[in-house]
């Protein structure tokens, strides 16, 4: 089931008629984006009601600090300081006589080292399309050989945190989501965003890849920090797959839900009640919601409408900021496989469509 | 003496000693929640999150085994206004991963060429340890034990005979050789990895797998078992459907998650008297 508000793409041919698509604007960049003024409103408070019969017709709050540009901006010059350094390290282990895998190594935010695997297929020479995987909150990354043989350079990000990122930031599992929430500047997740980013940075500079074919996927976490890719890197990123976006209305959230990740913030807030404007304060920084207007690049969101980790009244707020060509699959039935694993295709067919490849 | 009773006597050589310390946090009217650090096989330290409803008990008791993975989520809200909850982790992951921190891709294959040295002999010893734990605590009604998880689930239940009902959620141990043929997602494409720089090894990692197939321990198992089998792939086998008999109960899931978490929810309350809840709009 989908749904959607077809416009005519004006960038691209598009012949397939389940992608409902809205033509792109000129969307400026995160630096750019005039300030909406958004506030806190006792409306918002009564959506629980709402949400569980009409998720679509939630309204989810989310303010928009009106130093949010200067933030960001501030914040990847801070990161771009830093020389990433990649390292491409051969897993012979890991590999096979058609899929050579890789560990790449970066560093990023703050000078921490994070990593990530790679695999690409050996048999293809030139530059390489990227698919770009960004992992759940309590994933590992995995190694993407079926992407590989598909004909991509496919990496799954280790943000810090994850294993083999976590030797210097260790917020633990649980506990990322709450890890210095209290101030916008040392938030965990700030150095885990840029992560994501320098990510995008450090794969289109890789020589064997082509820095005009890249997309990113995931689900949950990987969802919502597709968006936000999108929205940071708008030159670089093509496509986006976001499958149950998580990080997004991360205020209203815990009202919605006592599933994990957003049961952390109800249990913080249990013991640092005198804390809740902070908090506020820190995650509207945070919001994938805030980012949603700066990506240019067409979206492919799937969500389920029993989704109680990441709520769907929440994907769907993300869907609506969204100003770029796009389309929702909604799942009923489903919760957070967010129509896996039949989704899987359609997501498979929108990236190769989106990217140029020939699977 | 047999592989798990081996394993039965050299875990009891190694006392649990439990330290169990309130976690305000997970503590609300309804359930008070807790850490608990105890030891298992080696004197390694495991750690686990406790719940315990408001009210007096006992309770009926839920045992989740760990995921194949770096990290398991605390219980759900929902299980802890029902259940006297124990969520464990097993050795090398988060909480529980010092001297030992698991790799992933790389644990699934840790010392698989012997039945003595493969990492799943320890974990199995871990899960049962916390079989041990939940089954002990004053507050879990002991006719109303259940546990849930992979696999090892199975291994749980054979070895600790202590539970009304098991839920297993996915093969992990179960039938790996047939099933790492059907796609290259890890753990499984850890065997593939191993085999194909040492494929010598290959009589080994079967001898291996088939000590630790639950096949082989379903008989000894006293629970009703639900078996739930992925939407795809391949599930559980003829074999250990046998070796269940009327004791297990596949329950095919579909592709809408949340109603086979509701259906399956619904199986696992009902054997221990207590309603239904969906996690959806709860």
């Amino acid at each position: 089931m989908s749904c959607g508000t077809p416009v005519p793409d004006t960038r691209k041919a598009d012949d397939e008629p389940a992608l409902q698509v809205r033509a792109r604007r000129t969307t400026p960049r995160i630096a750019d984006m005039a300030p909406r003024n958004r506030t806190w409103s006792p409306q918002a408070r009564s959506i629980r009601v709402v949400a569980m019969t009409e998720p679509q017709r939630a309204h989810i709050e989310v303010p928009r600090p009106p130093d949010f540009d200067e933030f960001w901006t501030e914040t990847l010059r801070l990161a771009e300081s830093i020389d990433p350094a990649p390292r491409l390290i051969e897993r012979p282990d890991l590999s096979s006589p058609e899929i050579l895998v890789t560990e790449l190594r970066y560093v990023s935010f703050g000078h921490v080292e994070v990593a990530a695997w790679c695999a690409r297929p050996r048999a293809t020479t030139g530059p390489l399309p990227i698919a770009m995987h960004i992992p759940g909150y309590v994933s590992e990354p995995a190694i993407l050989k079926s992407w590989a043989r598909r004909g991509y350079f496919a990496v799954d990000l280790a943000p810090r945190g994850k294993l083999r990122a976590n030797a210097v930031v260790n917020p633990g599992f649980p506990g990322l989501l709450v890890d210095n929430i209290v101030d916008r500047y040392s938030y965990t997740y700030r150095g885990f965003y840029l992560d994501v980013v320098r990510g995008i940075d450090v794969l289109a500079g890789l020589g064997e890849t082509d820095e005009t074919r890249l997309g990113v996927f995931g689900s949950s976490q990987g969802g919502g920090l597709g968006i936000l890719a999108g929205a940071l890197r708008p030159d670089t990123v093509r496509c986006i797959a976001s499958g149950c976006p998580y990080l997004c209305g991360i205020a209203d959230a815990p009202r919605l839900t006592h599933s994990y990740p957003y049961e952390e913030i109800n249990e913080f807030l249990r013991i640092h009640p005198e804390q809740t404007t902070a908090l506020k304060e820190t995650v509207s920084y945070y919001d994938v919601v805030n980012f949603a207007p700066a990506v240019r690049a067409p979206v492919f969101m799937h969500i389920g409408l029993e989704d109680d980790v990441c709520p769907p009244e929440t994907g769907f707020a993300v869907f609506r900021e969204l100003d770029c060509p796009k389309e929702l699959a909604t799942f009923p039935g489903s919760g957070h496989d967010a129509g896996q694993p039949g989704v899987q295709q359609r997501i498979e067919e929108f990236m190769d469509k989106q990217l140029g490849v020939r699977a | 003496m047999s592989f798990w009773t081996e394993l039965d006597t050299e875990l009891a050589e190694f006392p649990a000693r439990p330290l169990v310390e309130r976690y305000e946090r997970m503590c609300t009217e309804r359930f008070t929640g807790y850490r608990v650090w105890f030891s298992g096989l080696d004197g390694h330290r495991l750690f686990g999150f406790l719940s315990v409803p408001a009210g007096e008990g006992p309770f009926p008791a839920l045992l989740e085994t760990p995921r194949h993975g770096s990290v398991n989520n605390p219980p759900h809200y929902n299980d802890r206004l029902r259940y006297v909850t124990f969520t464990m982790m097993h050795r090398g992951q988060r909480l529980a991963d010092v001297p030992f921190a698991a790799a992933y891709p790389g644990l699934f294959t840790l010392g698989v060429t012997d039945p003595r040295t493969y990492v799943y002999r320890a974990i199995i010893a871990d899960c049962l340890r916390g079989a041990e734990f939940l089954a002990a605590h004053p507050q879990a009604d002991p006719a109303r034990l259940a546990v849930s998880g992979e696999d090892p689930v199975l291994h749980t239940a054979a070895r600790r005979p202590v539970f009304r009902a098991a839920v297993v959620n996915t093969p992990l141990l179960h039938d790996a050789l047939h099933r790492r043929e059907h796609g290259e997602s890890y753990p499984l494409e850890g065997l593939d990895d191993l085999l194909r720089a040492h494929p010598e090894r290959e009589t080994a990692v079967r001898e291996t797998l088939a000590v630790y197939e639950p096949a082989a321990l379903a008989r000894d198992i006293r629970a009703e078992v639900l078996l739930a089998a992925p939407a795809e792939g391949p599930g559980w086998n003829g074999e250990l459907l046998a070796a269940l008999g009327d004791r297990g109960t596949v329950y095919q899931r579909g592709e809408q998650d949340a109603s086979d978490a509701r259906a399956i929810d619904a199986w696992l309350s009902g054997r221990l008297g207590m309603p239904g809840m969906a996690r959806f709009a709860s």
